[in-house]
């Protein structure tokens, strides 16, 4: 057998048949491989379906012949490791909705939660915090998980809610503790554990408030970044996407716990009127839109809502 | 040269007049994970890493024979060995019966890193699996909504996962969950697909729970008829069942369920499907903690909605089955027999049949 786009190949019989040549993986001898044989000359050439795994073994069987084969294993990499854990404060609302954890290469899918735990302050584990679902919210290169709380743990009058309590507990010191035993995209275990300790500070019930927002007008004829300060962390991921400069390319960051964002234009401001569009999508910590709560109160609100995005303009100094 | 096949494998050649809109081809997969039958043979196939959902026309049309039953242990084994690699290294997505011949289908994964590769796989006699070949079949597909334009050159992070599929009346209902943004999504797609691109989705409020109402993604739905209306009912990851009219699934509206059952927290529902026994309608529901629910639908029609926060359960009752656990997956072989996944005590996956109770 060769590497690469490996093929097993078989030669020295004297009349090979093709229909005889069976690749089993692992120790089983029951399914073969999918793949076609075919004959040049005296040899017989398996062509695999799908590429031969490092980390299979595998054995070619022609009637009483069998012949063990494995890949070579994968040049050693560097370790993988979480590189930041989203929201970056130290203080979490009660209601949070979501963690991003951010790793340095692409991870493996199908059995993240198993990995992840909620410690309460006494270190027990938090049962069921996380909603577990067999999609896996990971972004398209499997560098970065979504983690979102439970709804039914966050929502007012939901019975989890009423029954086992929220998952986190006001003026209490919580922490997400991610394991080494985790597996990368090559199936090797991260460099080491992730912890990551926050307080959690009272329950966010009120909307996003752009007209709280400062912006900070850069000036004209230079690259500098526009600023926006929120009055409160907004999403990590959202606020990246979401906030755009219209008619302006540019690079946008998040710093100081997701409360500044900065865009830097390729090309430098000119003297006119730009427009930051904000889209109503976006969420702060604990899922609350502009104008509108993460669950709405209908006694006092009808829903649905109009979604439209906010506007702040500005002319560079 | 002689050629020989290794490996079952089933070659769905492009044969007879193909659907509406179709073209022969070979569809590229990123990925496969939610699967549903369409009419005459027509599988619809969710690649979540494209952004795509692939209808593909199987041309297994004949029907099939009365239904056997059916018991394969150690399936995800079988697969693994059809895919060479380790049963650790693959992972089953979802499973759909084809409703004319009987067939099963099951999209599945091999590796779990960026290097994965997805395939789709059928149950063969009864104690194997085949390959289903997708090379030069009749096919045609419909792209859901990317993320807004980039501005700054980063590889776009978000994705929308397909949490479930389901053909009705013509139309392809697809619930969809986003690694961003926290909103239920539900779109409703004419098939034959006729604009292949972003089928507008509906927000679904959730009336469940008095006062408050969120958009909590749709876990797994069913498409159900009350009195001659066709509705949805979706089952939330807080376990409320919501049911809605189909044709208020329209673009960008705004609909609010009414919340016709309450099933109880820690829970989180894993698959519907629903069938008619001795005349009565019922459902049967996969969860992750709450085993197989059984609710008959009688008065369904009538049912009031549940407007207040309630202690546990509400509204439609239903029976959990004892013998029914671990099961992962669902679906109807005919209208007497489902077939099912199950998660053994160890971790291997069991296929069976069983008679819907």
């Amino acid at each position: 057998m060769g590497s690469g786009r490996a093929r097993v190949e078989l030669s020295g019989l004297p009349q090979p048949d093709p229909t005889h040549l069976q690749v089993f993986a692992g120790d089983q001898r029951e399914t073969p491989m999918a793949g076609q044989v075919r004959r040049d000359q005296g040899t017989l050439i398996f062509e695999p379906r799908f590429p031969l795994l490092p980390e299979t073994r595998y054995t070619a069987v022609y009637d009483t012949l069998s012949a063990p084969y494995q890949l070579p294993p994968r040049a050693p990499m560097a370790a993988t490791h979480v590189v930041q854990v989203y929201p970056s404060a130290s203080t979490l609302p009660l209601n949070l909705l979501k963690f991003y954890v951010h790793f340095s290469a692409p991870m493996s899918r199908g059995d993240s939660y198993r990995h992840i735990r909620l410690r309460n302050p006494q270190g027990a584990p938090v049962e069921l915090p996380f909603l577990e679902l067999a999609e896996e919210l990971w972004s398209p290169d499997l560098t970065r998980l979504t983690l979102l709380f439970d709804p039914g743990r966050i929502k007012r009058g939901v019975k989890p809610l009423e029954g086992i309590g929220g998952a986190l507990e006001v003026g209490k010191r919580f922490t997400l503790e991610l394991s080494d035993s985790w597996r990368d995209g090559h199936g090797s275990p991260l460099a080491a554990p992730f912890r990551k300790t926050f307080v959690v500070g009272v329950a966010d019930r009120t909307p996003i408030e752009p007209w709280r927002w400062k912006l900070l007008a850069p000036r004209q004829g230079t690259r500098e970044p526009l600023t926006l300060l929120f009055n409160e962390p907004l999403d990590h991921a959202l606020a990246l996407r979401l906030i755009q400069v219209d008619g302006t390319t540019g690079t946008s960051a998040l710093d100081q716990e997701e409360r500044r964002w900065r865009f830097t234009p390729e090309q430098p401001w000119q003297r006119r009127r730009y427009t930051v569009r904000a889209s109503p999508l976006l969420e702060d910590l604990a899922g609350n839109n502009i104008g509108k709560t993460f669950d709405v109160d209908l006694t006092t609100h009808p829903a649905p809502f109009r979604n439209v995005p906010t506007l702040l303009r500005f002319t560079p100094r | 040269m002689t050629q020989a096949l290794l490996g079952a494998l089933i070659s769905l050649v492009a044969a007879g007049a193909p659907h509406a809109g179709m073209r022969e081809g070979t569809p590229v997969f990123r990925s496969m994970g939610s699967l549903a039958f369409g009419p005459s043979g027509t599988l619809f196939i969710a690649d979540t890493a494209a952004a795509a959902i692939v209808a593909v026309d199987t041309n297994d049309t004949k029907p099939g024979k009365a239904a056997s039953t059916l018991k394969i242990a150690g399936l995800e084994k079988k697969i693994a060995g059809l895919l060479g690699a380790e049963p650790a290294q693959v992972q089953i997505e979802d499973m759909a019966v084809n409703p004319t011949s009987g067939n099963i289908y099951l999209t599945v994964t091999r590796g779990r890193g960026p290097e994965a590769t997805p395939a789709l796989v059928r149950i063969k006699g009864t104690d194997a699996v085949e390959l289903v070949s997708l090379d030069k079949v009749h096919f045609s597909q419909v792209a859901l909504p990317a993320a807004p334009a980039e501005t700054t050159g980063r590889s776009n992070p978000r994705l929308e996962s397909i949490t479930d599929l389901a053909f009705q009346d013509g139309r392809l209902l697809v619930a969809g969950l986003s690694n961003e943004e926290f909103a239920a999504t539900l779109r409703s797609i004419p098939f034959p697909f006729k604009d292949t691109s972003n089928p507008t989705s509906v927000e679904i409020y959730h009336g469940a729970h008095g006062r408050f109402e969120t958009r909590a993604p749709i876990r797994t739905f069913v498409p159900f008829t009350i009195g001659k209306e066709a509705y949805v009912l979706a089952a939330y990851t807080c376990t409320p069942l919501v049911q809605f009219p189909i044709s208020a699934i329209k673009p960008g509206a705004k609909i609010q369920g009414k919340t016709i059952a309450e099933l109880g927290n820690r829970n989180r529902p894993l698959d519907i499907i629903s069938y008619t026994k001795d005349g009565r309608v019922t459902l049967l529901m996969a969860n992750s903690s709450r085993g197989v629910m059984k609710i008959v639908t009688d008065n369904i029609d009538k049912a009031e909605p549940i407007t207040a926060p309630v202690a546990d359960k509400k509204g439609l009752g239903y029976e959990t089955l004892a013998d029914w656990t671990g099961i992962e997956q669902l679906d109807k072989l005919d209208n007497k027999t489902a077939v099912v996944l199950r998660r053994e005590e160890g971790g291997a996956v069991t296929l069976e049949t069983r008679p819907l109770p």
